[in-house]
């Protein structure tokens, strides 16, 4: 019997091609647009779990006050680690990693190849035992306890040492001063859901020679450093103790410390890290999978229903032939579970084939070892269960309940059957539809918004090139070689790029006896000027600003340091030296314009001095083009000039605007995959609506027969059958809009300078899906329309 | 086999009984063929539906082979009705995505018949019915006649006592129409009950007695 359902199943399978297929298919895009994001929500949610004792492990931070503003410090002195694990017995382990963030020059002594790399790692020797990294090659017990021994990844291995036997060879590290380190081990690669990178790792003993590491090592007590910190707890409950522990152990070494410890498990570090937007991203990705889904089943269950109503003849049928009530349902229960099937395995093929460009458009990479994680296969087979059973339900429980004389007689009416239900279903894909149309349209204003912002300097045409120290003298050569370059109109720089973050310096508060957070930037005396900021209080002459002891600041700055409205002549301190105000320059973003504008001040060398005279380890160049120039070729003659002054690091360059864009990377990003789904969602909103259209006609076949023989025209016949779905549409623009309106007012208020909700954007959204839902039920009202009534009506 | 005692079947319009079963009293005997004529609206169908305890009847008393059907429950009833009648549409009612063989093996499928068995049964009656060049046949494919005859086999295939044939060829031309007719009347001589309803005086007459039904009663000639 079993064989002879699923055999009818595939026969109605192939006699409805178009049902099939926009059933099946749309259910199936549906599921692995699900599919891919789940991944991408699980792999979230799932970095460090990976770690045996991860329950157990915790990263330290602290929280400091200086002078109101409090500072979460994520890194504590090289001595904390072990001073906690000795101190409190609830603490069964701890280990400190120091990350390089800048660049390393590798070389290999023997074949002289030369690689710049970053990340590296230094940390104690119970690395491998306190985190579950897998050494390939060498003792994971001891490889890290001699200074001078290197950890690397199997990929570097093969990088520096080609297929040969790394272990126990040489390499050197040229961090500021040249190191030679051992191998002692072999890594496997860092798996994609780890928060701490493992490709290149080196023992902590080393900073204890390395000149470089003198202010990280140099502190003696437990504060904050240059060491992100773990603990192991024997019991993970005990994390209030270990955090009194820690801030006794602060006040035993700094009797006013005031810092508070406080313990993050390891699993919460990447979703809780604030730079990252990973927690926006994966609530509403997680939203945007439920929505399709939810989508994708209803349209599905509507369909079915639909179809159901048309099958209930052959329900009556089967009855008659000594089908029990129960049959029928285990029939159509089983026909669900074959179009299921196929269309979980249909959708297994689509995520195959979209996995690569999904996870480029949301810049992740994820292990392929992920995909068999049993959590996530658990949640398919609920999905594909829960399914099954929600789209069998109806028609195996509502109409195997029909008595079948009722069925054959004509008299069960389909469309009052479910069609209340399909028309609620409708709506609600149409709400979800235009919502995300017009948040869509909101969110590519906002960004729009925020890429043409004024924000107080000009950023167009403007190339950052980074120097390192390794150009040491020759910064003055280059830059005047660059200067003479054709199509070069001006040149300017700084101790930093803009848009990356500022330094900080403390300077003393004119009302108080504490001490204020100031962030500062070194330029030359032509970065103002090259760069368009404007004056606010200009110099008095030309050659003040550059004068020993000047400083010139913004107008945030008089607020922040409780200056005179007019601070020409006022004094900020700085440390040990006094630094006069000279000029005042209009407020402008030099970092994200999401926050506030900060004070800033600014010292100002003349440009030939710029890199010696600041004693900067490395510095920024602006170059201005012509706004004619030929950029990718100057491009080119730049980083040839780059080369032949700094033969080591990697001649890198950033436009100013791609900078201040980049700012805005995540919600560009957001925007990217948004489009996409909402694109899925419409295009699974428009199948439903097709199919719906496609039965709809159908059932109405007689009555369009009979209206065309009393002389109802074509173009009458058309807008009967289109109205009552545009009505539904309509229904939907008018539940969608204030909703929309509501949720982007909120996500509006994320941002400190944002756009205006205006009123088009609604009226395009509603007339876009008007249009979409016009043009996918024109077909089959038309086609409907111009049927010969006089077949239609012989059928029945 | 069959007792109808006054049977009254009715439904309310605007507060009125309209009845399509009228004081209708009938005793059938095993091994007869029943004609049942009477114009179209004139109840046959609803009278039919009624014997066959797919459809109720308000007032009266049904009798099948002695048991009190009024009595009964309804899933009782369709018990007897899966035991013992075939059923024969004039729309034919096969289904559409089930081919010849198939159709008419459902209801031994859902007999729970073994499959050795109801592979001989539906040879057996595919070759009375002339028709074993069809079986991998969709209905589409066959004529009206052929149709109905796959309904036929279908209906026979339980081996019923009693063969209920609404308008069996009502659709069909007068050969086809004649060809049923003695199917039937080579059934009821193998000793199947039959009861017809049919508007064609020709097909009556196959019958061993004739019914005439005229608003819900019979009419007395
Ligand atoms: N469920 C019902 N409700 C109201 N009237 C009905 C119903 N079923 C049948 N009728 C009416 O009962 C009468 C008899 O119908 P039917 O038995 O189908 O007649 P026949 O088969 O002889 O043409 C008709 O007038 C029909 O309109
Ligand atoms: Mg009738």
């Amino acid at each position: 019997m079993i064989r002879n359902y699923i055999k009818i199943a595939f026969r109605n399978l192939n006699r409805n091609k178009l049902y099939s297929t926009i059933n099946i298919g749309g259910f199936a895009l549906g599921l692995s647009a699900c599919i891919l994001i789940m991944f991408y929500v699980t792999h979230e949610k799932s970095y460090d779990t990976f770690h045996e004792d991860s329950k157990r492990i915790f990263n330290v931070f602290a929280k400091t006050n200086i002078s109101g503003d409090v500072i979460r410090m994520n890194s504590l002195s090289s001595v904390a680690a072990k001073m906690i694990e000795d101190k409190d017995p609830n603490v069964s382990s701890a280990i400190k990693i120091k990350t390089e963030y800048n660049p390393v020059i590798i070389k290999n002594p023997e074949n002289q190849s030369q690689f710049s790399e970053t990340d590296l790692v230094y940390t104690d020797s119970n690395f491998f035992n306190f985190f579950s990294f897998k050494l390939i090659n060498g003792n994971p017990e001891t490889a890290l306890e001699r200074p001078y021994s290197i950890i690397l990844s199997e990929n570097l291995a093969k990088k520096y040492f080609g297929e040969t036997n790394p272990i126990g060879r040489n390499l050197s590290l040229r961090i500021d001063s040249t190191y030679t380190f051992t191998v002692t081990g072999i890594s496997e690669e860092t798996p994609s859901n780890s928060s701490i990178k493992t490709d290149l790792i080196v023992s902590a003993s080393s900073l204890n020679t390395m000149k470089e590491a003198f202010y990280d090592m140099r502190s003696q007590i437990f504060q904050g450093g240059s060491f992100q910190t773990f603990v192991k707890l024997k019991d993970p409950e005990k994390v209030a103790p270990v955090q009194r522990s820690m801030n006794a152990l602060a006040v035993q070494g700094h009797e006013e410390s005031t810092d508070e410890y406080f313990l993050t498990n390891i699993t919460d570090i990447h979703l809780l890290s604030r730079e990252s937007t990973n927690v926006k991203y994966v609530k509403i990705f997680s939203l945007v999978a439920l929505l399709i889904l939810l989508l994708a089943l209803i349209n599905y269950i509507s369909l079915s229903t639909a179809r159901a109503g048309t099958r209930a003849k052959e329900i009556g049928v089967r009855k008659m032939n000594g089908a029990s009530q129960r049959s029928v349902a285990v029939q159509f229960f089983l026909e669900s579970a074959v179009y299921v099937f196929i269309s979980f395995l249909l959708a297994i093929l689509f995520t195959i084939l979209l996995k690569p460009w999904f996870f480029s458009l949301v810049g992740i990479q994820i292990d392929s070892s992920f995909f068999f994680d049993p959590g996530f296969i658990s949640t398919m087979v609920g999905i594909l269960v829960l399914t099954i059973f929600i789209a069998g339900l109806y028609p195996a429980i509502i109409l195997s309940s029909y008595q079948p004389i009722e069925t054959l007689k004509g008299n069960f009416g389909n469309r009052k059957n479910g069609a209340q239900l399909r028309q609620v279903f409708t709506i609600f894909q149409f709400v979800v539809a235009v919502g995300l149309i017009i948040s869509g349209i909101v969110i590519h204003q906002q960004i729009n918004h925020l890429r043409t912002l004024d924000t107080g300097l000009s950023r167009t045409d403007v190339l950052m090139v980074p120097l390192q120290n390794t150009m040491d003298n020759s910064q003055s050569v280059f830059r005047e070689e660059v200067e003479n370059l054709p199509g070069v109109r001006k040149i300017a720089a700084a101790s930093l790029p803009m848009y990356g973050g500022t330094n900080m310096y403390f300077v003393d508060d004119k009302n108080s006896d504490g001490q204020i957070p100031l962030p500062i930037l070194a330029t030359d005396h032509e970065f103002i000027d090259a760069l368009d900021i404007e004056w606010s209080i200009p110099l008095q002459d030309e050659n003040i600003a550059t004068k020993k002891n000047s400083v010139i600041i913004n107008e945030a700055t008089i607020n922040k340091l409780h200056l005179n409205p007019n601070p020409i002549g006022e004094i900020i301190v700085f440390g040990n030296s006094q630094y006069e105000v000279v000029g005042v320059v209009k407020d402008f973003y030099y970092d994200s314009p999401n926050n506030e504008i900060g004070a800033l001040a600014m010292f100002v060398s003349p440009s030939k001095e710029f890199s010696m005279d600041f004693g900067e380890k490395s510095s920024c160049l602006f170059i201005k083009f012509r706004a004619n120039a030929n950029v990718s070729s100057i491009i080119k003659d730049i980083e040839g000039l780059y080369k032949k002054y700094d033969t080591e690091n990697a001649f890198e360059y950033q436009f100013m605007d791609e900078a201040f864009d980049a700012l805005f990377r995540s919600e560009m990003r957001l925007a990217k995959v948004l489009n996409v789904f909402i694109g899925l969602i419409v295009l699974i909103s428009g199948m439903g609506l097709f199919g719906y259209a496609t039965f709809s006609a159908q059932e109405r076949k007689k009555e369009i027969g009979v209206r065309k023989v009393l002389g109802a025209k074509v173009t009458q016949i058309t807008y009967l059958l289109s109205v009552d779905f545009l009505k539904l549409v309509m229904v939907a623009i008018l539940i969608a809009s204030p909703i929309a309106w509501y949720v982007m007012q909120q996500w509006l208020q994320g941002f400190e300078n944002r756009t205006v909700l205006e009123w088009w954007i609604f009226a395009f959204a509603g007339t876009g899906s008007i249009l979409i839902a016009l043009a996918t039920i024109s077909y089959q009202s038309v086609k409907a329309a111009v049927a010969n009534p006089v077949k239609s009506l012989r059928t029945e | 086999m069959i007792q109808l005692d006054h049977i009254y079947k009715w439904v309310k319009s605007g507060g009125r009984r309209v009845f399509l079963l009228n004081d209708l009293s009938l005793h059938i005997e095993k091994g007869e063929f029943l004609s049942i004529m009477g114009t179209s609206g004139s109840g046959k169908s609803t009278l039919l539906n009624v014997v066959a305890m797919l459809d109720g009847f308000d007032e009266g008393e049904y009798y099948f082979e002695g048991e009190a059907i009024h009595d009964l429950k309804a899933k009782k009833r369709t018990s007897i009705f899966n035991e013992n009648i075939g059923f024969i549409f004039q729309a034919y009612h096969l289904l559409d995505e089930l081919t010849v063989y198939e159709n008419i093996e459902t209801p031994l499928l859902y007999k729970k018949v073994k499959s050795s068995e109801r592979k001989a049964l539906v040879a057996d009656i595919l070759d009375k019915f002339n028709i074993v060049g069809k079986k991998d046949l969709f209905p589409h494919q066959l004529s009206g006649g052929q149709q109905q005859l796959v309904g036929i086999a279908r209906a026979l295939i339980i081996k019923p006592k009693l063969i209920l044939a609404d308008e069996p060829t009502g659709n069909l031309n007068s050969t086809q129409s004649d060809e049923i007719m003695k199917l039937f009347k080579e059934l009821n001589e193998e000793g199947v009950t039959i009861i017809q309803a049919t508007h064609s005086e020709n097909n009556a007459a196959y019958g061993s007695r004739t019914i005439k039904l005229l608003d819900g009663s019979i009419s007395k000639n």
